[in-house]
């Protein structure tokens, strides 16, 4: 009788410790939760130290960006990509003709109507920045963080909104230097569509 | 209350009869309506609470969308909506083996009963489908009839999880009757009727001269009654830490396991109202039913609405604090606390009462 009286006042006891401990975990709403509301709300990133300095490797595997001021149409980018996830279109301009020139002090001689990287077939092996002889085409962030800020959250509603086009040409530019000439078609591999 | 102001509503206009069977259908279907909305609206809130509350017993936050639209609006209010819809418009499966008549019939029998059950709980002075002289009687006697529906559900489903899953909730729904109705003996004794209103009039002025005159301040018999009451009552809605009967872990989903889109939702629906129910009598048994807690203090009808309402709504949140503390219990324990422990103290309790009337009240 004694033990059936003890096991009835520990467990009544230890029901109450226990409601008691949940009970502190739900007025203490916001301050111990674990949950962060991730578009709102992110983790801080972690320093970067592979042993190495930060500026001396380019391995953050990102998302591919262009600075179209710099790109001279020179398809090599394109060449280099093993899955073909880089469409050019380029159009040659009369001699002469100043269309700009790039940070390295190259004249520009084709105008890049279309640069299209479709980043849901890019399979992110970097292949494509190294030929570049102007280096503008880049992963973001890490040692690229002055050209362009680090982003690698791009989720889309639509698998268009991952087909990034950065040709800025415009479409008066484009119809000029068609009108003046045939475009020289491009026999790279180039257009796969 | 409700069915007799509107028999009489109905009789004035000289149409029928007094007293015409068809009278009585058409006033007992207008009478319906708000009890079915009352228990979908039951769901929806509940649901809702449980969800932030377990969320934040766990150290979680919680279904948070950010407006409407993709997201279940400001701190998940939409939530339980978004929910809601998805469930009626999720197929409709009904396994190859199942026995179809009785797979279909099985959920509208779990819905039915707590739909009845809620006829005879007062929410205020007038506000009552139907004041029985046995009201409590006529609750628990109806609550009971659950068990035909769960069973039917398990047997029908042609699975063992399923079949397992009733025949554990037979058991203990069996079994937790008896504690439950014990100790609303205990508090008819003391208030010499059944009827719910009758029952809640008994509990009107003050006891020991600062606390409401509730039954669980009565005497200490009866304060021990309401907790035998009140933990039976958690186990005969299938409630964790009793619920056995769809024990995730062991059971998938016990006797709904088969159960999708809407059907599963009347399961749902109906174990939300089951726990408005027991709380309900709890209130209205041992809490002074619509009596405000400060004797005589704010008690119109609209505020004894609201007392009421607050007494469940406390009464189910502390279910939902049990549902997020114990873990579950397994069957041997489950019946050893009914018939060793709550079934004992209750039948003493009785005794108790029986001598304190007797020698005091």
């Amino acid at each position: 009788m004694s033990k059936y009286l003890h096991d009835l006042w520990s467990s009544v006891s230890s029901s109450i410790i226990g409601m008691g401990i949940t009970f502190k975990h739900l007025v203490r709403i916001r301050k111990g939760n674990v949950t962060l509301q991730f578009p709102e709300e992110k983790w801080p990133r972690p320093e970067r130290n592979i042993g190495f300095d930060h500026k001396d490797y380019n391995v953050i595997r990102s998302k591919l960006h262009v600075d179209m001021d710099d790109c001279i149409g020179c398809y090599k980018c394109a060449r280099a990509c093993p899955v073909d996830c880089i469409k050019i279109e380029t159009i040659k301009v009369p001699k002469g003709t100043d269309i700009g020139t790039t940070s390295n002090d190259t004249k520009k001689r084709l105008l890049v109507n279309r640069f299209d990287i479709d980043m849901t077939e890019c399979m992110y092996c970097n292949l494509c920045v190294y030929p570049c002889p102007e280096e503008c085409i880049f992963m973001t962030g890490g040692p690229n963080s002055s050209k362009h800020p680090i982003d690698y959250e791009f989720s889309e509603y639509n698998r268009e909104g991952l087909m990034y086009r950065f040709a800025t040409a415009t479409q008066e530019e484009i119809d000029r230097y068609t009108d003046t000439e045939t475009p020289e078609k491009p026999t790279e591999k180039e257009e796969t569509e | 209350m409700v069915v007799d102001n509107l028999m009489q509503w109905f009789e004035s206009w000289t149409l029928w009869e007094a007293g015409s069977p068809l009278l009585f259908l058409i006033v007992v279907v207008i009478a319906g309506v708000p009890i079915f909305l009352l228990m979908a609206v039951n769901a929806l809130v509940a649901v809702y609470a449980e969800l932030k509350i377990s969320a934040f017993m766990q150290d979680r936050v919680g279904p948070m969308g950010q407006g409407p639209g993709l997201h279940a609006g400001k701190w998940g209010l939409l939530q339980t909506v978004a929910d809601a819809l998805k469930l009626l418009l999720k197929e409709d499966i009904i396994p190859t083996l199942a026995d179809r008549k009785l797979f279909i019939i099985a959920p509208f029998i779990i819905f039915v009963t707590p739909f009845i059950a809620l006829a005879a709980l007062p929410f205020n002075q007038d506000l009552l489908i139907a004041d029985l002289n046995i009201g409590v009687f006529y609750i628990l006697a109806v609550g009971s009839i659950g068990v035909i529906g769960i069973i039917m559900a398990g047997w029908s489903s042609n699975n063992k999880w399923s079949l397992y899953g009733a025949m554990r909730s037979a058991a203990q729904i069996i079994s937790y009757e008896i504690p439950v109705a014990l100790s609303i003996v205990s508090v008819i004794m003391l208030t010499g009727t059944l009827s719910m209103q009758g029952i809640i009039s008994y509990q009107n002025g003050t006891t020991l001269g600062i606390l409401p005159n509730w039954i669980l301040f009565n005497n200490p018999f009866s304060f021990i009654a309401f907790f035998i009451f009140f933990i039976s009552g958690v186990a005969e809605v299938n409630r964790t830490p009793f619920d056995i009967p769809e024990a995730e872990s062991e059971l998938v989903a016990g006797f709904h396991t088969e159960y999708s889109g809407m059907r599963w939702a009347f399961f749902f629906l109906s174990e939300y109202a089951n726990m408005l129910i027991i709380s309900g009598v709890a209130a209205v048994a041992f809490l002074g039913g619509w009596h405000s807690p400060i004797p005589g203090f704010m008690e119109s009808s609209g505020w004894s609405l609201f007392w009421f309402i607050s007494k469940v709504g406390v009464l189910i949140f502390i279910m939902m604090w049990f549902r997020w503390t114990f873990p579950r219990l397994r069957v041997d324990q489950l019946m050893n606390i009914c018939w060793k422990v709550l079934l004992p103290l209750a039948l003493l309790n009785i005794f108790g009462v029986g001598i304190w009337t007797l020698l005091i009240g």
